[in-house]
């Protein structure tokens, strides 16, 4: 098991107002699997997800990532987590616009504290394998969208984190590129990388083994395709 | 992150925006650059002073009346005063003075006048001044006896009134409270404040020196307002002074009437001045440098809200707080630092620009250059670390979200 969520509630606090953002979900992960959270805004799929990510903590209810209660941790230790454990990849992509593709995939290794030279080596690495090594220096305004997706993906592997988190990771692009995208996830599952997407589209989910529903704060249905 | 890491990133981002960059650290610039040209100044004139001290020799003293009441009812300074001090094995040499300010000379240019005070003196003055002889005599005990109406003046005065230097045997008319008074140049000395005159201007006093017995007569009067004297060991002076004014108390039989002024105590005096004006002025400018650091930390202040995305991205990479702060951290001392080092030679040329004109060397330190670098590093950090520490407390989800 790579994820264990159990009875997590979370609670926002707006002045008086309080919103149950998630409401007692449970679930787990295996390690391998390629899994989708899928529900309509307001849903709790963001607040999940953003939970997975060690964005944030829960306010009831324990997250344990490969063995380790990341609801205990303090701030340091959640950066760690996410700079080791997890690969974010956007819907806006979220690269840094000043750095050029390189730099963008070596940043989770610079935090890391992984030397230059080593760092250009896994960058350029990761950066062949989705594609990209004719587009190293270019400058996230130099790439096409499908291409910065893909830069992003690039850089949320380079630490081989334990998951990979996608959210609407095909949000802004073509149907082309999204299906080039589609791919790549697919064929690092393939290879066994974990791959948890956050998506509002069935079609897009229907690309993956698993898809988890969130409707007003729960899980509703947890299936395997 | 490393420093080196740090580093390149700030570099980096001061570059994308070298407008505001520039803009920035002008404030810093102009801080330090004003700081370090008036202490530059200020301590370039005083290394000065101190060197003239040193040429015109330090081991001299005035004895003169605490209370010049004294001098009007003829309890004053007398001639056998000074043989007395003279017996004393330290003193080498002395001499009586009577001088009167605000006497007219005339100048070469008919109807132009020049402010003058008339030095009643004996023959042992240039000894005591370390005065440089350029042409003719001085006055000798002759000429004081039988009253010789002869004058010895500067040598930049004598252009003035001659239009060359040598003007021996010439006569000068200096208008007197007790009337015009026509004196034979036998002598031209070199100024001993020419090197002060790219500062002082035509303010440099000008002395005419005569006979003091010859002043004496010409201002009806036989008051001693001073005896000026040297001393053959220098570390002795201040020994020396306190025999000196004792055995004038003991001659006079009075206590506490004369005041004796060591020319190191002067040197201390004039110093003390030029500290406290350097120290005022730079106060000044310093505030300027305040001014500086606030714009320093407006922009960092901009310069986090507009890369809250940017910050949320590096968290969710897996950033610290840390990590975070020391980058802004980074980027704000650098501006400083630089516009700083920029500061400190801006400064360094516009003092010895203003230095040329009023004839002073700026003097940089070492001590200088370390509290600039300092100071502007300091700066940096100050006004940095607020908008640092907004940026680290960035929540990631919000500053993902941030458009």
């Amino acid at each position: 098991m790579i994820i264990e969520v159990r009875n997590i509630k979370k609670i926002y606090k707006t002045g008086s107002i309080e919103v149950l953002a998630l409401n007692d979900v449970s679930f787990s992960v295996e390690q391998g699997e390629f899994l989708a959270i899928m529900g309509q805004s307001g849903s709790g799929k963001s607040t999940m997800m953003n939970l997975l990510g060690c964005l944030d903590r829960p306010t009831v209810g324990d997250y344990i990532l490969q063995g380790t209660n990341v609801s205990t941790l303090d701030d340091r230790q959640l950066a760690q987590v996410r700079n080791k454990k997890i690969g974010f990849v956007f819907q806006s992509f979220n690269l840094l616009p000043r750095l050029s593709a390189l730099e963008n995939v070596e940043l989770p290794m610079v935090y890391a504290g992984i030397k230059a030279k080593e760092r250009k080596e896994k960058a350029l690495m990761v950066l062949s394998k989705v594609g990209l090594e004719n587009r190293v220096h270019h400058k996230p305004n130099e790439l096409s969208g499908g291409q910065k997706q893909r830069v992003a993906i690039a850089r949320s592997l380079v630490n081989n984190p334990a998951i990979i988190l996608a959210d609407e990771p095909t949000g802004n692009l073509d149907s082309r590129s999204s299906y080039e995208i589609l791919d790549i996830f697919e064929s690092l599952n393939n290879e066994g990388v974990t791959v948890i997407m956050v998506t509002h589209e069935p079609d897009i989910a229907e690309r993956t083994k698993r898809i988890i529903s969130f409707f007003d704060g729960k899980v509703v249905k947890d299936q395997v395709s | 992150m490393n420093l080196f890491e740090s580093l390149k990133y700030a570099t980096r981002s001061i570059l994308t925006n070298k407008m505001r960059s520039l803009l920035t650290m002008l404030g810093i610039v102009i801080g330090i650059g004003s700081v370090i040209m008036i202490t530059s100044i200020g301590s370039g004139s005083q290394s000065q002073i101190s060197g003239e001290f040193d040429k015109i020799g330090a081991n001299t003293m005035t004895i003169s009346l605490k209370d010049f009441v004294d001098l009007d009812i003829g309890k004053g300074l007398t001639f056998t005063d000074v043989d007395f001090l003279k017996m004393h094995s330290e003193v080498n040499y002395a001499t009586p003075i009577y001088y009167s300010g605000g006497a007219k000379l005339k100048l070469k240019k008919p109807g132009e006048t020049k402010y003058a005070t008339i030095y009643g003196v004996n023959g042992d003055y240039p000894y005591i001044e370390h005065l440089e002889m350029k042409y003719g005599r001085f006055i000798n005990d002759d000429d004081d006896k039988t009253r010789r109406k002869l004058a010895i003046i500067y040598d930049n005065v004598a252009v003035k009134i001659f239009g060359r230097e040598d003007s021996i045997g010439q006569e000068i008319s200096v208008k007197t409270e007790n009337g015009n008074q026509k004196l034979t140049v036998i002598g031209v000395v070199k100024n001993p404040m020419a090197d002060f005159e790219g500062m002082l201007g035509d303010n440099i006093p000008t002395m005419v020196m005569i006979p003091i017995r010859t002043a004496h007569q010409i201002f009806g009067t036989d008051q001693i307002q001073q005896i000026s004297l040297s001393v053959k060991d220098i570390n002795k002076l201040n020994d020396t002074a306190l025999e000196l004014n004792k055995m004038l108390e003991m001659k006079h039989k009075v206590k506490d009437k004369f005041s004796v002024t060591t020319s190191l105590k002067n040197l201390e005096q004039v110093n003390k001045v030029l500290s406290t004006i350097t120290a005022f002025v730079s106060f000044v400018a310093g505030i300027s440098l305040l001014v500086g650091g606030i714009g320093v930390m407006n922009i960092m202040l901009v310069t986090v809200t507009e890369r809250t995305r940017e910050i949320g991205i590096r968290k969710s990479l897996g950033a610290t707080k840390k990590d975070i702060l020391i980058q802004f951290l980074t980027e704000a001392v650098i501006i400083t630092l630089v516009g700083g080092i920029m500061g400190m030679l801006l400064g360094y040329i516009g003092g010895t620009l203003v230095g040329s004109l009023i004839k002073i060397v700026p003097k940089v330190s070492l001590m200088a250059v370390t509290i600039t670098v300092t100071v502007s590093s300091l700066v940096g950090i100050i006004f940095g670390v607020y908008p640092a520490v907004r940026a680290a407390r960035l929540d990631p989800i919000e500053a993902l979200r941030y458009e």
